[in-house]
């Protein structure tokens, strides 16, 4: 009898704890999609990039992604060679770049329920060897469970050390460009 | 008429100059990728060794594969399938990763090897051909591994 509701006991407390642990902590995201768009009225360039990965805690609002440099592709081969190269973005230097940041208003976001949620997102952004701080706006979506998230915002490449003063590059490449983030986060 | 002869020369050599700048100048722009399935292999490797060589010399592994202008070194990595899954791009990604390993090499397919890919299975042995974009790595404000980065793979075979 006595092991009866000492086993019940345990039970009872097994529930309680899992019931107050929030069942989404840190979340992975491999699969996104990293657009950039560069705007003049010579030329039109974009590149995609489908390898990068990120992290989303839900608890704390601690959001990361890290970017594969390398992977963004261009439409054309030259263009391609001109943004690796060490003039450029020097992918061989530095091959990855990187965005810490924090959700400000985890607030007004319930990860469990179907929605769409307004976030603001602040933190730093490192390319190349230059780190600048960011606040952008994006979107969280959750449905059943899965979870996206969305931004949309513009850099300016000097900020990163990335100049053009001469030559095509200079008349060809916008000097702040256009950035496009999409991840679907899961549990690992 | 000598004179007239000597600047016909010179015409004509303006005219070819100006027409192999231009004729250059058009294939550099509109040069093609490098056709990675066809190119020769660089290095044939184990994806526990592949990972292992980033984890403990990234600096020596980045100058070894990876490429300045973003050609970087052909690989055919073997190992054992641990994950398949899909990209925003609809591309199917198999991630080669040993038991036991703390990372492993996510492999982008091509759109046109789908039909291969689907056919494969976790827990296979495989290789696969493809360029690799960037190394493994432990990122600690993500605290996690992060795989090596091949893309515009091929299945070579199953082993």
């Amino acid at each position: 009898m006595k092991n009866l509701i000492a086993s019940a006991m345990i039970f009872m407390m097994v529930v309680s704890i899992v019931g107050f642990v929030s069942p989404i902590e840190k979340l992975v995201s491999e699969k996104t999609h990293i657009s950039f768009f560069s705007i003049t009225p010579l030329e039109d360039i974009t590149a995609n990039n489908y390898k990068s990965g990120s992290t989303l805690d839900t608890r704390t609002g601690e959001i990361v992604f890290s970017v594969p440099m390398q992977s963004f592709e261009f439409e054309k081969a030259l263009m391609q060679k001109h943004y690796n190269g060490s003039d450029f973005l020097d992918t061989k230097k530095y091959p990855r770049s990187k965005f810490v940041g924090k959700i400000t208003n985890l607030e007004s976001i319930d990860f469990e329920k179907n929605g769409t949620y307004s976030a603001t997102v602040e933190g730093e952004m490192t390319i190349k060897d230059k780190t600048n701080p960011i606040k952008e706006q994006g979107k969280i979506t959750v449905i059943d469970g899965v979870i996206t998230a969305e931004s949309t915002f513009k850099i300016t490449l000097a900020d990163y050390g990335v100049v053009f003063e001469k030559g095509k590059p200079a008349s060809n490449i916008a000097k702040t460009i256009e950035i496009r983030f999409e991840g679907e986060y899961g549990v690992e | 008429m000598k004179i007239i002869n000597f600047l016909k020369i010179i015409i004509i050599l303006a005219a070819v100059g100006i027409s192999v700048a231009l004729g250059a100048g058009i294939y550099l722009f509109n040069m093609p990728h490098r056709n990675v399935q066809s190119a020769k292999i660089d290095f044939a490797v184990s994806a526990t060794e592949l990972v292992n060589e980033y984890l403990t010399g990234p600096e020596v592994a980045d100058e070894k594969y990876l490429d300045e202008e973003g050609d970087s070194k052909i690989l055919e990595v073997s190992g054992k399938v641990s994950k398949i899954s899909r990209d925003f791009n609809d591309q199917i990604v198999i991630l080669i990763k040993d038991t036991g390993d703390n990372a492993g090499v996510s492999c982008t397919l091509l759109i046109t090897s789908n039909a291969i890919g689907g056919k494969i299975l976790e827990g296979q042995e495989i290789k696969v051909k493809g360029v690799i974009r960037s190394g493994a790595m432990f990122d600690p404000d993500m605290n996690r591994y992060e795989n090596v980065i091949m893309e515009k793979c091929d299945i070579v075979s199953k082993i």
